[in-house]
């Protein structure tokens, strides 16, 4: 059977990282700006309540941030979003603190570091935070995170007819990991997406798988060198190259191709005109 | 849905493969030991593989959870029918799904007891293939040679469940011609001591449902399914997956919801899906981990929503609760009674807890089955329910 070509209409962005608190901010420092004088310190997602909120991991802010405002932006209610979490590289600093305290004399664990080690954690706060009841994703692709999920999340939102939020986010890779996953800052970038037919304002995309050949990466056009180290070693930064389709600014590229897999590639396309 | 399975495998301490899993499921034989993992002192009981142990020579691909993959990529015909569906397809049209919530943090876990002077990863041990979550997946492309696109899903011990909802989806959609969907999860001191850290690991053998019953028990595990379109499949097993349901709680990370709404969600989307009433369901393999508060709930949502006609059973006395591997392993037990027509009893039920009242016993029993369900429940309120039926 011939793979179909999948559509759906992306709705809004939301976008949190060192030197940008929302996707207007990112826009601005692809398009050349220099970065700030100051980082930012973490991301304090209002919509978690304060005292969970003090308890919550890095990559669990930065997800629950930038789901909130591509939300927001979407003006749609959270709890009707089915929604897919990625982190290429997992929360490393919880896995740091669980191996350094396995490896000691005192084995004991933290139980709210334990559970807030597993993978879906971000999901499992933002449903928590947001009362959605939907089904929640959390998934995982090492440096092809982006377009695994991104093909994952269009394929449920058509195939279940639903809309969707989709949120890629990974953290600075704890110090003894670095050699190996060599991340160091903090990126959560998230797509409010709907099926093609719904009478809702976005950009419609369409996507196709092609098989037996394994494209590169999109080469990032931007002079910023925030940006470049970030496209180049945080996996779901990579999500950055989709940015092309996403807004009339950039150079009028309709079409961005990213590897999908050993031996497949995905081709995400712009329809002309806003639908 | 119109999905076929073709093939299934399942490695674990009650059965390396899916013949022994047969044996000591009939003979009523547990797989679980006294806890005597390395380092670790906890007073529990464990499900563990002792055939991995031997598995040292993957290399830079080496961990205890690629070695637990490994083994169960060994057995029945799971590698034939992978180089049969190659040969007609391409290995670039045969995708991967994997469920996990370990991944290899057993090897993560090595390398930090053996770290040189300085403090940092000694040379055998900088392995980025391994230490990440993705790595199941990574490890089975590399090892069956499949180029498809291959997805781990995290979403801890409902992992391996939702693979079969996503492998369906890109089947329906042509992504893929086939794809192998599986879970593997590895008994490591992270999550002994995790869950010792929640107080939910029993002393004693677990007894799912038990009046008496007093924690969980961790084991580890791998299996792997093949799945197909139904109209193009050469190599039937006769066994349909006709639904899937997936949800959340949205009420705690770690604690299920007290009316057990997330999973009374997924069973009831299971059944739309498959376009079947309650009492079309012939047997349920429980999520039924043993522990007091996720029985209760389990127990009371079945008794509420299926008739006395409809057989279940928990099956985690005869491996332990596998984790991210529970829902590919509890999928297979579940499909197989559709080709043994045998039900597993609930190994270890003495005396059903008071508070409920379905249709549970420890005794096994025979029934031609037509559709049978499994649950899988995990941390962050993450639901799945699979539903397979017999083709015809």
């Amino acid at each position: 059977m011939q793979a179909k070509e999948l559509a759906c209409k992306i709705v809004s962005v939301g976008a949190w990282g060192s030197y940008f608190a929302n996707w207007d901010e990112l826009q601005q420092l692809m398009q050349g700006s220099d970065v700030g004088q100051t980082k930012n310190v973490g991301p304090k997602p209002a919509v978690i309540p304060a005292n969970e909120r003090r308890r919550a991991p890095l990559p669990v802010r930065l997800a629950v941030e930038s789901s909130w405002q591509a939300t927001q932006a979407a003006n749609v209610p959270p709890e009707s979003l089915t929604c897919v979490f990625v982190s290429g590289l997992g929360d490393t600093d919880l896995t740091d603190y669980m191996c350094k305290t396995l490896a000691s004399e005192h084995k004991e664990l933290s139980p709210t570091k334990f559970h807030n080690s597993v993978h879906n954690a971000p999901a499992g706060y933002w449903t928590i935070s947001t009362k959605t009841m939907s089904a929640a994703n959390s998934v995982a692709g090492y440096e092809e995170s982006v377009s695994l999920t991104l093909l994952e999340a269009m394929i449920q939102c058509e195939s279940e007819n639903v809309p969707l939020l989709v949120t890629f986010y990974d953290a600075p890779v704890a110090d003894v990991l670095q050699p190996i996953l060599a991340n160091r800052e903090p990126f959560a970038f998230s797509l409010i997406l709907y099926p093609a037919s719904a009478d809702i304002d976005g950009t419609l995309i369409r996507a196709n798988v092609t098989y037996n050949e394994r494209a590169p990466w999109p080469q990032l056009q931007s002079s910023n060198e925030y940006i470049a180290a970030l496209y180049a070693n945080n996996p779901t930064a990579k999500i950055l190259s989709l940015a092309p389709l996403l807004t009339q600014s950039f150079a009028c590229e309709d079409v961005v191709k990213m590897p999908l897999s050993k031996g497949t590639s995905v081709t995400f396309q712009r329809s002309q005109g806003r639908v | 849905m119109n999905i076929d399975i073709i093939d299934y495998e399942s490695c674990s301490a009650a059965g390396i493969n899916l013949a022994a899993l047969r044996v000591s499921l009939r003979q009523h034989k547990s797989g679980l030991i006294k806890n005597d993992l390395p380092d670790s002192a906890l007073n529990t009981w464990i499900g563990r593989v002792e055939q991995v142990d031997a598995i040292d020579d993957l290399q830079q691909w080496q961990s205890r959870n690629n070695a637990l993959a490994a083994l169960g990529l060994e057995q029945g015909a799971i590698k034939q029918t992978l180089a049969n569906l190659t040969k007609k397809y391409g290995s670039a049209r045969i995708g991967i799904v994997m469920g996990s919530s370990t991944s290899s943090i057993d090897r993560t876990e090595t390398a930090y007891t053996d770290l040189d002077t300085n403090g940092e990863l000694k040379p055998k041990f900088r392995q980025p293939l391994v230490h990440n979550p993705h790595a199941p997946s990574l490890f089975v492309a590399h090892y069956t040679g499949l180029t498809g696109p291959s997805l781990t899903i995290n979403t801890a011990c409902s992992s391996s469940a939702k693979v079969f909802a996503t492998g369906a989806r890109w089947l329906e959609f042509g992504i893929v011609d086939a794809v192998l969907v599986g879970g593997v999860d590895t008994l490591c001191l992270s999550v002994l001591h995790g869950f010792n850290s929640l107080q939910l690991l029993s002393e004693n053998p677990c007894k799912p449902f038990d009046q008496h019953r007093d924690g969980i028990n961790l084991g580890e595990a791998s299996g792997f399914a093949i799945l197909q379109r139904g109209t193009e499949n050469t190599n039937s097993s006769g066994i349909r997956l006709t639904g899937y349901g997936e949800s959340s709680d949205a009420h705690h990370m770690s604690h299920p919801h007290p009316d057990g709404l997330g999973a009374k969600m997924s069973m009831t989307q299971a059944l739309q899906r498959a376009q079947l009433p309650p009492d079309a369901i012939d047997y349920i393999n429980l999520h039924g981990t043993s522990s007091r508060a996720n029985d209760l709930i389990e127990g009371r949502l079945v008794s509420e929503l299926f008739p006395r006609t409809t057989l279940c059973s928990s099956t985690k006395a005869w491996m332990g609760h596998t984790l991210g591997a529970a829902g590919i392993t509890e999928a297979i037990i579940a499909m197989d009674t559709l080709k043994t027509n045998t039900i597993p009893g609930s190994m270890n039920l003495e005396t059903l807890d008071q508070a409920l009242d379905f249709s549970i016993q420890a005794t096994d029993q025979q029934r031609v089955c037509q559709h049978v369900m499994t649950n899988s429940f995990g941390f962050g309120g993450n639901n799945c329910t699979l539903l397979f039926s017999r083709v015809g």
